[in-house]
């Protein structure tokens, strides 16, 4: 990769998110991150280099992180999705039907995401 | 189509950019708030805003029909699929295409029509009564409710993958007395609306001490109620008037309710409590002992529960510990024994 992948992050409990934010950020991404689906789809709207990752939580604010991905696959088809859910939520089967590329479950480790988000990032690009 | 989303808030700012973002994606969608505090109206302007304007709009209240009926307005029937069904007709589903369906009080469908409703939002699909064939429908639905739809489903009464799978998009509307600035310019919309429609030269329109006065009240009824007090004040003039009416009906000042709530006042005798020479009397039909225990039963529940929920503020999770019932079955108790918050509390 020539440049600094860049991902964004959503999810809305902050101390995953920062969690997630730090990790990536120490690997050497660049890493936009929001707390609710409104504020993703701004960002995913304005955001003029385009993201190389999505990373969406599923059970959020406002707009679902179920949401986030249909609206991301529709709009940029070429731009891997990551579901990560908490155990026990029911819409893994929904976050798999909008076609997010990857439904991880909660708790995993970091470097196994980051492993996987690097593989999605190197099968597809929308730059 | 309706008004716009008239408010100054924060809360109708919030509600007006989500309903910008997110109009054009036609993804399933809930709005959840009491009733009058716009939910048709938000579903109307996220209508306006999308691909689909111009195409139907179709609203059906699943709170107001039987569960027969409700099936058959959504569904539609084929000639002779029941008996009365003397022509073919077409369901909402159908009526809907290529636009929108607005399922208003979804949280009083029944289970049955829920796990038939589910079917149509995975497939696409769904069959007029009566009928063999499967019709494709692509509908965008959008749910209004004034349920705490997590609540119906911890008691059992909402499907859980009905739930996930219309919450793709959530707008919740607080109710009117959490935005009071809104008021203002809520009474400027409807003041010139009904003055258009009275046409009148010296209607009285509330002057800015009544409407200091309206931000203060609490509005149980929210816009709706709003509206029906401009129109009498604009009717029958005299605002101030109606507005003290308005405070003297208010459940906070009714002093009679509020003491016999809090002071406690029960009957004393169990044959009392019991109703025996009325509604329970022996000489009724439907005497026995198993409903009159039945009775009893209810009786000192609700009565013991509303005394812990008032002790603890209606604070649930406390409350179950008291009574030393899960948290689950005291919501379930609250809602079977129809054990009411006072005015404030949420259900
Ligand atoms: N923010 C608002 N701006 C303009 N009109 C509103 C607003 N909220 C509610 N209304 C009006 O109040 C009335 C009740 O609103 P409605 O959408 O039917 O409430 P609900 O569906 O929540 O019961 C309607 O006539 C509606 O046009
Ligand atoms: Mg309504």
């Amino acid at each position: 990769m020539a440049t600094n992948p860049r991902v964004l992050i959503i999810d809305d409990t902050e101390e995953v998110l920062s969690a997630l934010c730090k990790y990536f950020d120490e690997q050497g991404y660049e890493v936009v991150s929001a707390d609710n689906g409104l504020d993703a789809l701004k960002l995913l709207e304005e955001d003029i280099p385009g993201f190389d990752l999505v990373i969406t939580d599923l059970v959020l604010p406002n707009v679902s992180g179920v949401a986030v991905i249909s609206i991301v696959k529709k709009k940029f088809p070429k731009v891997p999705v990551i579901a990560i859910t908490g155990w026990g939520e029911h819409p893994e089967a929904l976050a798999r039907e909008a076609q997010a590329d990857l439904v991880l479950e909660k708790p995993f480790k970091l470097p196994d995401l980051e492993k996987e988000a690097r593989k999605l990032i190197a099968g597809g690009s929308n730059r | 189509m309706g008004p716009p989303i008239i408010g100054v808030s924060k809360h109708i700012q919030h509600i007006r950019e989500l309903v910008d973002h997110v109009a054009h994606t036609g993804l399933n969608t809930v709005i959840s708030g009491e009733s009058g505090v716009g939910k048709e109206v938000v579903a109307q302007n996220l209508y306006s805003r999308s691909p689909r304007l111009g195409k139907p709009f179709i609203k059906i209240n699943c709170a107001a029909l039987p569960e027969g009926l409700l099936e058959s307005e959504l569904f539609g029937y084929e000639k002779g699929a029941f008996t009365g069904a003397e022509q073919k007709r077409r369901g909402k589903f159908q009526l809907a295409h290529g636009g929108v369906l607005l399922l208003d009080e979804i949280g009083d469908m029944s289970l049955p029509l829920q796990a038939k409703l589910l079917h149509v939002l995975q497939s696409g699909e769904f069959t007029p009564l009566g009928s063999e064939k499967e019709l494709r429908t692509d509908t965008w639905v959008i749910a209004a409710t004034n349920h705490d739809l997590k609540q119906d489903i911890s008691e059992g009464k909402f499907r859980e993958d009905l739930f996930y799978r219309l919450n793709i998009i959530k707008i919740h509307i607080p109710p009117l007395r959490e935005r009071q600035e809104d008021i203002p310019p809520l009474v400027d919309f409807y003041v010139k609306e009904y003055a258009k429609q009275l046409g009148g030269e010296n209607i009285e329109i509330p002057s800015p001490r009544i409407i200091d006065r309206m931000m203060q009240y609490s509005w149980p009824g929210n816009v709706r109620e709003l509206q029906n007090v401009l129109k009498r004040m604009m009717v029958l003039g005299n605002c101030d008037q109606i507005v003290n009416e308005l405070f003297a009906t208010e459940p906070e000042n009714n002093t009679e309710v509020a003491t016999s709530v809090s002071t406690g006042q029960r009957p004393v005798s169990l044959s009392d409590l019991l109703d025996l020479e009325g509604e329970n009397s022996p000489d009724n039909e439907s005497f026995s002992l198993k409903t009159i225990k039945r009775k009893a039963v209810d009786q000192v529940e609700r009565e013991i529960i509303s005394y812990v929920l008032d002790k603890t503020d209606w604070n649930r999770s406390k409350a179950a510990k008291i009574l030393k019932i899960s948290y689950k079955t005291l919501l379930y108790k609250i809602s079977d024994l129809a054990i009411t918050p006072p005015p404030g509390k949420r259900r």
